[in-house]
């Protein structure tokens, strides 16, 4: 038997699924450091998917053995169990295996889904725009000031024409930096299981938080990373103010705001931050950000690999 | 050889400049510097009239023109791209998403305090 190990699974899962996501949506420090922030919360979703499943999954196989490998080896090679099999032990197997594969489906299907958007956005917008002034940055003639980029092999950055004309030199190059920063870090694969998840569990209010948090914490980190290269006597000055031009134009021009509107508080803690920079993180504090990162991935494993703790007190 | 991207770049820029509809053998010897057979043009026209590119009327031979003008598409696109209806999370990211007026206006305070006399900005 493993109820302790389903429980503590339980509690674990319980625990990622509400506070520990909540907690860390809420703190100050994730601004000061959002690559550190995003380690944590890829692997507060990664514990948390294995945690609940890996509750039902050990709850569910407790008849067959004191540990899940054992208890898994004992069902793949059919083994009769070695206690009564009840209604809740299918219940929680079922579950698991529903929320695994809904879990793993979602994800690649918005993997697909979103492959197949940028394939065509990018053959379309290939057409229409023209080379700008900027070496791999393409112009679109547009009067609203928006830039964008779309991922993949052949990535493709797009600056509007209304961009162009209302940012001078130094405001445009942060501009390009920033959106090179997210295509050289990858940071549509931070978002993606953020997206999947919250359109696999819309009741859990955690994966709004999470997806937002993390589109935030993307958006910050390319901003740092853009001003690492901008040569400029003031990048930070002038990142703030591509910033707020393209913020503040977007109103009236004919855009369209539904794409990130959600995120304006971010779009006002991005420009706070880069006025007033905040105090990058102590070592020490990286150290147990990362360290304790580390350890949610590996107790749900531990507690699913290794042999039941209880053995002594269930024999 | 040239990619049938690149070939679709070359027809629409040659159909957005021309004055009126062209037919298919007039873009050929357009892009004569290209040596395209004639059945490659009628290729690329309607994978472009598949995209909404491309229109053609019923003459004969048929003259193709620009569904739009480039800002026409461009505008379109931008619709298609960032709005609401299509698959928004295909865009990574765009720069700064739309903000209400209160909070355009907040930005803009937040900057100006930051260039005040005494403020050494950056």
């Amino acid at each position: 038997m493993l109820p302790a190990t389903a429980a503590a699974l339980a509690v674990l899962a319980a625990l990622l699924a509400w506070p520990v996501p909540a907690l860390l949506a809420r703190a100050r420090w994730p601004r000061r450091d959002p690559l550190v922030a995003l380690v944590c919360w890829q692997a507060i979703g990664l514990a948390g998917g294995l945690s609940i499943i890996g509750a039902l999954l050990v709850h569910g196989l407790a008849p067959w053995g004191h540990s899940l490998p054992e208890a898994a080896w004992s069902v793949l090679t059919r083994q009769p169990a070695e206690a009564p099999v009840r209604g809740d032990h299918w219940v929680t197997l079922t579950l698991a295996g529903v929320l695994a594969t809904e879990l793993v489906g979602v994800l690649l299907l918005s993997w697909v889904r979103t492959a197949r958007a940028r394939r065509r956005h990018r053959a379309l917008l290939e057409l229409v725009v023209q080379p700008a002034s900027l070496p791999d940055a393409r112009l679109l003639e547009h009067p609203a000031p928006v830039a964008f980029c779309i991922p993949g092999a052949r990535p493709l950055l797009v600056l509007s024409s209304g961009m162009v004309a209302e940012l001078d030199d130094a405001q445009l190059a942060a501009v390009v930096a920033h959106e090179r920063a997210h295509l050289r870090e990858h940071h549509h694969l931070y978002l993606l299981p953020f997206v999947a998840w919250e359109a696999a569990l819309p009741v859990l209010p955690a994966a709004a938080r999470a997806h937002a948090a993390v589109r935030a914490l993307v958006e910050m980190r390319a901003d740092d990373v853009a001003l690492g290269s901008l040569p400029g006597p003031a990048p930070r000055r002038a990142l703030a103010q591509a910033i707020v031009v393209a913020a503040g134009g977007a109103g009236g021009a004919g855009v369209p705001s539904g794409a990130l509107a959600v995120t304006g508080s971010a779009v006002a803690s991005r420009v706070v931050r880069l006025l007033e920079p905040p105090s990058p993180l102590p070592g020490w504090t990286r150290g147990a950000a990362l360290l304790s990162a580390g350890l949610l991935l590996l107790v749900p494993t531990a507690l699913l690999l290794l042999p039941a703790l209880e053995l002594p007190l269930s024999r | 050889m040239a990619s049938l991207g690149e070939l679709e770049r070359a027809v629409m820029d040659r159909l957005w400049s021309a004055g009126g509809p062209l037919a298919a053998t007039e873009l050929r010897d357009g892009l004569a510097d290209r040596g395209l057979a004639l059945t490659t043009v009628h290729t690329v026209l309607s994978r472009l009239e598949q995209k909404g590119f491309v229109v053609h009327d019923d003459a004969r031979p048929r003259r193709f023109r620009a569904r739009g003008t480039r800002e026409d598409h461009a505008a379109e696109l931008m619709h298609e791209v960032l709005g609401q209806a299509g698959d928004r999370q295909a865009v990574l990211a765009r720069f700064v998403g739309g903000v209400d007026p209160d909070e355009a206006r907040l930005l803009r305070e937040l900057l100006a305090r930051a260039t005040g006399p005494d403020g050494v900005p950056g």
